[in-house]
């Protein structure tokens, strides 16, 4: 078995730790003897989607996020679509998961067209959601708990289109308001979840995996691996925060 | 009115300077804090006539400071220091109280000033020093000085309020690089030419990839480090400007300092540098540029370098364990990176210890650690013989070393000092301690409790 990653934009969107989400799942498929390629597919490379099995699309600075605004629009938004109806996997992570709705809004009313693909639309915020948090993800998505840093101006608010991923449990998630964090549509899981998201919540790693495998392949069992590591540092700070 | 609230804000500050070393506090910030609320404008008056050199920028902050300490204590100026490395305004305000008199007449001549990228908007304009370097800009502690073009704004307006300041800029930075278009200084670029070390690959993240002037994305001619090395955008024009203080050969990298050959203003100058990795050699090439911006002859300079001693963790040596130990501090990814660099040169077999804290100075937010090259750990095979974590994040450490492919069975978690030191005391092998800044102060005084605090190495 094989499982292709597609790494969108890493050139520009790689902040707070995020490619420590491509090191989990390559790392976590090769250990069950499964291969993993990782595809980079940085602003203006031809890349299209259809060899990939998992996208994923990370968070950058507001510098460089406007750089790659250009080149989404030149035809990637959408391939971009067209690819989530067909139930590509994709893990957002903050600018990236933005990225995906339709707009952002600057505090000052400054409109800026994102890709549409999911039901959903960011405003900015003069105060920053800055922390350690935690969800507990809906059934759907898993159930399981998660633990991450957020750190996001942007308040994302969710249309009856898309479901959240998850219920706040401590920290602000979308908004700081309506308890919700992240966004489920099909085969996409967008998050605030910096930290990166994915060491320390092995099963939400996992049902990645299994969605694209399972997608691929029809059918797809993990073997389980020693995740004690993982779990120490995943409970320590659940209790923490 | 003025004469008396500066004598009554230096009188508060010495008293709380005194009441804090009474307490065995360090009393490094809450003097000057005091004395600013009540004479806001001390450090403007305790500055006037004292000729200040300041240093700011992400890494190498603290070891140029001390490498400038160095030739001016050769050059026999009489300077002072914010050793301590309080680089807020009222740790600044505090080193200038306790070098002035009661009606605040300077008692040296000189001050070598370390500040913090934040916080140089406040200080520069009252320091209005003579030369100012700006080490390097990479992404830090998103958390607290947000993106990395926020903290390149703040240097650009803390460098308004010192128009006649000679700028001391790293050349191959293109963020830093960027401060000269703006500003009305006089600038003197230091930096590595291409060819004086072998090129390094395009690291996977950059921290600067897209021309800061019209978002292109660079070419580079080489690379030294990051995103440092010779970039051009191929746009606008914006490229890396031609060193004066150029360092052209890297003719020797030890695991315990490098040579290099330094071209000084048109003179070829051999410099022996007494600490090891590259980011030392744009250390050295900046000190020895700023130094001698500040009247420092550079035979003189240059003899300092190969004599100074940093200390205070960073590439700081102690007699712990069969073989000694060295401790590098660690704070952001780039920093880490060469670091981890440094560590695949060593030949010979070591232990490694990595104490990661998530306190206010270190960062709140410890996914930096992805961000860092630990994957080099993985590569170093048999010469990795244990890595013990710790700190306060010790098992997110735990869980970042095993995904580099370090084995789980040469992996330690250990979070009380006390019985880490005595565990390595035992070492066989040369041990590196890389902790972050808070777990850097405890874990040292502990060492030093042990140990002592002399420098040795094998």
């Amino acid at each position: 078995m094989e499982l292709n990653i597609c790494h969108l934009y890493p050139d520009v969107l790689n902040l707070y730790g995020d490619g420590g989400n491509i090191i989990t799942l390559t790392r976590r498929l090769r250990w069950r003897g499964i291969e993993a390629k990782v595809t980079r597919a940085p602003i203006g490379s031809p890349l299209s989607l259809s060899g990939a099995d998992l996208v994923f699309i990370g968070g950058g600075q507001d510098f460089e996020q406007e750089v790659l605004l250009e080149d989404l629009h030149r035809g990637r938004d959408r391939e971009i679509r067209a690819a989530i109806e067909d139930g590509l996997t994709f893990l957002t992570i903050c600018g990236g998961y933005q990225m995906l709705g339709g707009y952002y809004e600057t505090w000052d009313g400054v409109r800026c067209d994102f890709i549409g693909a999911l039901d959903l639309y960011t405003v900015g915020s003069k105060t920053r959601m800055i922390g350690n948090y935690k969800f507990r993800c809906e059934p759907e998505a898993g159930g399981s708990l998660i633990v991450g840093f957020e750190n996001h101006s942007g308040k994302t608010r969710l249309g009856s289109g898309v479901r959240p991923l998850g219920k706040v449990l401590a920290g602000f998630g979308n908004n700081g308001e309506d308890g919700t964090e992240g966004a489920h549509y099909k085969n996409v899981f967008g998050s605030y979840s910096h930290g990166p998201m994915l060491p320390k919540n092995p099963a939400f790693a996992d049902l990645l995996l299994r969605t694209a495998l399972e997608r691929k392949y029809g059918r797809a069992e993990l073997a389980p691996l020693d995740d004690a590591a993982e779990l120490a540092a995943h409970d320590e700070m659940a209790g923490k925060i | 009115m003025t004469k008396l609230r500066m004598f009554l804000a230096i009188l508060a500050g010495r008293a709380v300077r005194l009441l804090s070393r009474l307490l065995h506090r360090g009393g490094t910030d809450m003097p000057g804090r005091v004395a600013l609320k009540l004479c806001p404008e001390l450090l403007r008056l305790l500055a006037a006539d004292v000729k200040s050199l300041a240093i700011t920028g992400t890494n190498g902050k603290t070891t140029s400071a001390r490498m400038i300490e160095e030739a001016f204590r050769e050059a026999g100026l009489r300077y002072f220091a914010n050793r301590s490395g309080a680089n807020l305004i009222s740790g600044v305000t505090t080193e200038f109280i306790m070098n002035a008199d009661w009606r605040g007449r300077p008692k040296k001549d000189y001050a070598i000033i370390e500040c913090d990228e934040a916080a140089a908007k406040k200080v520069f304009g009252q320091l209005r020093p003579r030369v100012v370097i700006v080490t390097n800009l990479f992404r830090d502690q998103l958390d607290r000085y947000g993106e990395v073009t926020h903290t390149l704004a703040n240097i650009r307006e803390a460098m308004r309020g010192a128009p006649d300041a000679v700028l001391c800029l790293n050349a191959d930075c293109s963020l830093t690089a960027s401060l000269a278009g703006d500003l009305p200084n006089k600038v003197l670029w230091y930096g590595v030419d291409g060819g004086a070390a072998p090129s390094r690959p395009k690291p996977a993240i950059s921290d600067a990839t897209h021309c800061i002037r019209c978002k292109t994305e660079y070419e580079y001619d080489y690379i030294t480090y990051g995103h440092l090395g010779g970039y051009r955008c191929p746009a606008c024009g914006y490229a890396r400007p031609k060193a004066d203080v150029a360092v052209t050969a890297v003719t020797e990298q030890r695991a315990d300092g490098s040579t290099v050959v330094v071209n000084l203003q048109g003179e070829s100058c051999v410099v022996k540098i007494n600490l090891p990795a590259m980011y030392n050699v744009y250390n050295a090439d900046g000190a020895l540029a700023a130094a001698t911006a500040m009247g420092v002859p550079a035979d003189t300079a240059i003899a300092a370098l190969g004599r100074f001693s940093c200390g205070f963790g960073r590439m700081e040596t102690f007699k712990l364990g069969k073989k000694g130990a060295r401790m590098m501090l660690v704070k952001n990814p780039a920093g880490c990176n060469q670091v981890l660099e440094f560590l695949e040169t060593i030949s010979d077999p070591f232990e490694l210890v990595v104490c990661l804290n998530d306190r206010h100075a270190d960062g709140t937010d410890v996914s930096w650690i992805w961000d860092a090259d630990f994957e080099a750990l993985g590569r170093l095979g048999s010469r990795l013989k244990r890595v013990t974590v710790s700190g306060d994040r010790a098992l997110d450490m735990r869980v970042r070393v095993k995904y580099a492919g370090v084995p789980d069975g040469i992996i330690t978690v250990e979070r009380d000092y006390e019985a880490l030191v005595k565990t390595l005391e035992q070492a066989e092998d040369t041990v590196f301690l890389m902790p972050t800044y808070t777990a850097m102060l405890e874990l040292r005084q502990t060492v030093i409790r042990h140990v002592g605090g002399a420098d040795f190495w094998e």
